[in-house]
Formats: C-alpha cells, sequence, structure tokens
C-alpha cells in the first residue's frame, strides 16, 4: 500500500510567534494577496532592522549618467555638493521580520518640486537585488525597484578577522557585479546624503490595470525621520560608528558588466570608484508619502503588442536547478 | 589590487535579441517598476508557452476547509481539487517549475452575471520575473520556492516532485504511470465555460488603502476561437491514488496551505503537454478597503520581532540566481 500522509499543522494555532492568515482576520489587515497565505503579511510593517551591515562603493557618475537613471518628470538630478557620488552598496540583514537576506541597490541624489514650492531632497533608487522573494515583495509594495538575484558577500581574514572583502551578485547565470579587496581604513567621502535628516528616500512604483489599459507611476518618499508614534529621535537609519571600515580606491578589484536580463551594467557609466564604506546599522522603514502621480493609458490593441519569443535572449536559457 | 573594469556593451539590443532599453522608450512601454530595468517587461504580454509538461493530482479535501480559506464573493462549487506541477520549458518569461492550487469555483458580479472558474489559493514559482508578471498586474498568488518536478526512466513511467521553502518540505509525492483511468476529475477540465479566476490586492505605498479585486481570464482568446489551453491529447499519462507511491504534505511557519487544506482523498495523477496564452485579464469584482487613524495602530506601529518564528532561521545558502 502506498504511503500517504498529510501533516495539518496550522502553526499560527501552536504558537503566538506566527501572525493567522488574512482570511481569520479583520478585512482591514489584509495587505496584498492571496488571504489564505500571503508571501508576506502585516507583521513586516514597519520593518525593523537590527545589526544589519552596509557596505557601499562609492562612485563618480556623470551627470548625463545619472539624468538619464532619474526619471524626469516628476525628478531631476541633485546640482548641489558632490552631486556626482553615487553609491553602489550590498547589505547582509541579519534580523529582520522577512527573514535575513542580502541586498543590493544603486543610490543617486535626487530632488522633487511639488507644485506649491515645496522641496523634497533624497536618495532615489533605480536598481535593487536581493536574495528574499518575501523583502521583494514587500519592497515593490513601497516602490522599491526590487529584483530576485544571487548575492554573496563575504569579509574575513587579517589582523581584525574583517579586513578582506569579496562581492559578488549574479542572474539567471550572468555575473551583474563583482569586488574584491582589503580595507586599508583610509578616509572614503560619502555621499551627500550621509547622515542628513533632512534627505530621505525615493522610490518610482508602477501599477499596471490588470487588462493593462494603464498604468500609474507613483513617485513615493520615505522621510529619513520617523513619525513621533515611534518615539525614535533622528535618523531612522542608525548607524553604529565602532564597527566602520573603509577601503581606498586602490584596495578596490572591480568588474561589472550589463547582461541580457540586467541593463545596469549597460546604464551606470562609472568615471571612478572612489572608495568602499562599510558599517553596521539598525533601522525602521515605515510607509511612505506618495508626493506625485501619473497614468498611461495604452490603446486596445496592445494588448497582441508583443511577437511571441521575437526577443530570443529573453527566453533561451537552460532551468536553474536552484529556486 | 586596483583592477577595475566596466563592460558597457549591450550587443543584443542590435541583433534585436532583446527590447529597446526601458530609458529610451514612451512611457507607456513600461508595465512594471524598476522603470530603468522592469522586473518583467511589455514583450511578454500576450504571454506564449510552448510544450510546457503539466502534471496534475487530483485530490479531495474538506469543502469546508476549502471554503475557510477562499474570500468573498468566491464561491466553492466541488471539493475536488487540481493540484498541479508545471515545467514550463519555452515561454518569454525565460524557462522555469511552477506548482499551484486550483478550486472550482464561481462568483456573482452582483448584476447576476455568474463567472465560472477554476481559481488559485496557492501558487509556488522558481523564478522572480513570472512571479511578479504573474502576481502585479494579475493578481495570481505566487511565492517563490525550490520546485523539482520530472518523469523519467523507461518511456518516462516514472514519476516525482518536491517542493521546498525556507527549510521546510511543503509537498513531494512520486509514483508510476500505470495509464489507468482516474475516478474523477476537477469540473473545470476541458470546459469552455471555465475560465480562471484570481483575487488581487492592490495596497496603496501609504498602506491607506487597499483595492481588492477577482481578475478573471475567459477560456477563450475570443467566442469561438477554442480553449486558449491547448493540450496534446498524445502526450497524457495517468496514475491512480494507489499509484501514487508516496505523498507527503505539511503546513510549515511561513506557508499555511498543508496546514488548510490537507488532502482526503488523492485520486491521481494526470500529466500532458500543452500550450497556452495568457492575455490581460478582466476586473469583474472590486472593492476599496479604505484605513483610517483607528486602523493604523496595530498595522503601522507593529511590536518588531513580535512574531518571531517569521524572522529568526539560517541565512539560505541559495537565491534565485
Amino acid at each position: 500500500m502506498p504511503s500517504h500522509l498529510n501533516v495539518p499543522t496550522k502553526y499560527w494555532e501552536l504558537t503566538k510567534e506566527v501572525p493567522p492568515p488574512p482570511i481569520e482576520r479583520d478585512i482591514n489587515t489584509w495587505i496584498i494577496a492571496n488571504p489564505s497565505d500571503p508571501l508576506w503579511d502585516i507583521d513586516v510593517i514597519p520593518l525593523t532592522y537590527t545589526d544589519s551591515r552596509w557596505s557601499a562603493f562609492v562612485l563618480k557618475v556623470d551627470e548625463p549618467t545619472r539624468q538619464r537613471l532619474v526619471p524626469n518628470p516628476p525628478l531631476t538630478v541633485w546640482d548641489g555638493e558632490d552631486a556626482d557620488l553615487v553609491e553602489y552598496w550590498y547589505v547582509e540583514h541579519v534580523n529582520t521580520m522577512l527573514g535575513p537576506y542580502l541586498e543590493f541597490g544603486v543610490t543617486v541624489s535626487a530632488t522633487y518640486k511639488d507644485p506649491k514650492g515645496n522641496v523634497y531632497n533624497a536618495g532615489y533608487y533605480p536598481y535593487m537585488y536581493l536574495t528574499g522573494d518575501a523583502p521583494v515583495d514587500a519592497g515593490r509594495v513601497l516602490g522599491f525597484p526590487k529584483k530576485m538575484s544571487y548575492i554573496r558577500i563575504t569579509t574575513h581574514g587579517g589582523e581584525k578577522g574583517t579586513d578582506f572583502f569579496g562581492f559578488a551578485m549574479s542572474r539567471n547565470g550572468y555575473l551583474l557585479h563583482s569586488a574584491t579587496g582589503q580595507f586599508d581604513d583610509k578616509p572614503v567621502k560619502p555621499p551627500y546624503f550621509y547622515g542628513k535628516t533632512d534627505w530621505g528616500k525615493f522610490n518610482m512604483k508602477v501599477v499596471t490595470r490588470p487588462d493593462l489599459s494603464s498604468s500609474e507611476w507613483q513617485l513615493t518618499h520615505i522621510a529619513s525621520e520617523l513619525p513621533e508614534a515611534f518615539n525614535i529621535k533622528g535618523h531612522r537609519f542608525q548607524i553604529k560608528p565602532e564597527h566602520t571600515r573603509t577601503a581606498s580606491s586602490d584596495a578596490i578589484n572591480w568588474f561589472q558588466q550589463a547582461t541580457p536580463f540586467d541593463n545596469m551594467g549597460a546604464e551606470v557609466k562609472i568615471q571612478e570608484i572612489t572608495g568602499l564604506i562599510s558599517f553596521v546599522f539598525d533601522l525602521v522603514i515605515p510607509v511612505p508619502s506618495v508626493l506625485w502621480t501619473e497614468t498611461y493609458e495604452r490603446p486596445a490593441s496592445y494588448r497582441g503588442y508583443a511577437t511571441p519569443y521575437k526577443y530570443g535572449l529573453r527566453q533561451q536559457f537552460p532551468i536553474s536547478q536552484g529556486s | 589590487m586596483g583592477l577595475q573594469a566596466n563592460e558597457y556593451s549591450y550587443p543584443w539590443l542590435e541583433e534585436g535579441e532583446v527590447p529597446p532599453l526601458p530609458l529610451d522608450r514612451d512611457r507607456i512601454h513600461i508595465i512594471s517598476q524598476g522603470v530603468a530595468d522592469p522586473v518583467f517587461d511589455y514583450d511578454i504580454v500576450p504571454l506564449t508557452y510552448t510544450e510546457s509538461r503539466w502534471m496534475a493530482f487530483v485530490i479531495r479535501a474538506d469543502i469546508n476547509n476549502m471554503k475557510g480559506v477562499t474570500p468573498e464573493p468566491i464561491e466553492i462549487t466541488d471539493d475536488v481539487i487540481e493540484f498541479w506541477y508545471v515545467i514550463h520549458r519555452n515561454t518569454m518569461l525565460g524557462p522555469y517549475m511552477e506548482f499551484g492550487v486550483t478550486f472550482s469555483a464561481q462568483v456573482d458580479d452582483g448584476s447576476g452575471k455568474i463567472y465560472r472558474a477554476g481559481y488559485y489559493p496557492y501558487m509556488y514559482l522558481s523564478n522572480d520575473s513570472p512571479i511578479f508578471a504573474g502576481k502585479e498586474p494579475f493578481g495570481f498568488p505566487k511565492k517563490a520556492a525550490y520546485i523539482a518536478a520530472f518523469e523519467h526512466g523507461t518511456n518516462n513511467n516514472y514519476f516525482n516532485m518536491l517542493m521546498e521553502r525556507r527549510g521546510y518540505i511543503l509537498h513531494t509525492a512520486n509514483g508510476r504511470y500505470s495509464d489507468k483511468p482516474l475516478s474523477t476529475r476537477p469540473k473545470f477540465y476541458g470546459n469552455t465555460e471555465y475560465g480562471r479566476m484570481n483575487y488581487r490586492i492592490t495596497t496603496h505605498p501609504d498602506v491607506t488603502r487597499s483595492t481588492h479585486e477577482v481578475t478573471y481570464l475567459p477560456s477563450e482568446l475570443a467566442p469561438g476561437q477554442g480553449h486558449r489551453f491547448q493540450l496534446n491529447p498524445e502526450s497524457i499519462r495517468t496514475a491512480t491514488g494507489d499509484d501514487v507511491r508516496s505523498w507527503y504534505m505539511s503546513g510549515t511557519p511561513f506557508d499555511f496551505m498543508g496546514g488548510q487544506i490537507p488532502a482526503t482523498e488523492i485520486v491521481g495523477l494526470i500529466s500532458f503537454t500543452f500550450n497556452l496564452i495568457i492575455p490581460g485579464a478582466e476586473t469583474i469584482w472590486t472593492r476599496v478597503v479604505e484605513r483610517g487613524p483607528d486602523d493604523f495602530g496595530p498595522l503601522l506601529y507593529a511590536t518588531p520581532f513580535k512574531y518571531t518564528m517569521r524572522h529568526r532561521f539560517l541565512l539560505p545558502q541559495y537565491s534565485q540566481g
């Protein structure tokens, strides 16, 4: 006789360490589908990180490249001090409510002026990659441009046990970026927004109708300081300075390329890699405000726009044996 | 030390192997974020599949359990469930593995019109682009998982499926095809009256409101054109419940399916090869949930790390790459 076993464990009935599924709660608490078992849930809002490690390569990038990356309208590139400094950052998130994961992103300084003349300065993210599905989706709901990728971050060896570093990121089998080297703890000038509580973060969310008839672009903004209810003063990004390490340009080996699936290596043209800054931090991510929206309508004929398999490099590759 | 190179070339563009760079396009040709490099792009509309392999266990569950995981206005009409794995070999989203559960269901749109469809309460895939292409515009409830599904041995007589997420096995089954008929099958099989339904929730970034929609994909691309799911009848293999040598399913702290709809009977397995087109979806029901200040307490100011089983686990040694 065959063995057929079902173990119908409902963890939310065994322990208070798991929230019950939305379908068993008030509909006001349903954030994403499916209500039987969502990819992430209310227990991540606001999202809290403890002892994450940020490792940011600081790059000089010319204005034409930055202007192309920053969607105008509604944004313009920041034209003030150190406007050309762009961050390429890797993060190890050890303790979060979305589970541990690795992350990569690019930050460009940008400005938005609303119709009333209010000016918002913030870091804008044109590219982000993560190793986990739940943090990708939770971020995308807030507007972050997240994709999944394979990421590795290693700091090890030397006198301090953390003197050497290796970073790597690939997707669909292609290497997007890798950097190796040794922390020499020489000074590295950070981007202008470092530590400034009047600089937040921008993202451009795109919400497309199920019939593809339109897409709404939403410029979202997360301020640096938290609402009073959090009872946290100062920047919501709290650095622990005793863990900071730096590497100068001469201490960094670097390779980047575009791939058929990811264009970052073609779009982000780098004039100089000025250094690496690495530190430990705590962070709270609250929900953003929406500063600007615009809807782009499509004709009915759009539904049949694509010619199947026209772009051969987008679909002909081996099945990954991982997940 | 200090050796640095950036390869900026993008040769595939000139050869027409990739679509134009998103930053060179009109904004109507961007259907997802990031706007510089979307996770899924406009070259997938409509999405076309060729020679995919469908391997569907037919199971029964307690219909009250099924109703308990299904939101209004969707009504469950049968206790026979399709519990399916797919190998997608040729798609515009790249090859990927997929798993899903389909209930027979219907929705009254409020005007008395009844839409019949297979409804998906759970789905898992192996790659990010098809997850978000399904999830964001259409509402497919997709998550990422490790999925293995294959047929092998003489005449591909043996089958095996396995699905894991965050270190927990959600489901596995294996056995041998006997090609005997199954005692029952889902209502929607081969029935062009049945489309497919999803429950989409789109939450505004500031969480002040969520739009709930039932999206609907009819079976026919246009009336009289036949099913958009074209099955190759010569490729069909079957196994009865007794041919399914082993079956294991379990609920986990991260995935509730095994706890919510344990199988009461494994009826068998139906496998076949098929072609498929997925067009844009209709919206047949909408409800907007607004949130005021009183709702924000538990939502926006949650107690950090309260649900500790949701974040204390080992860093996986692999990822989607």
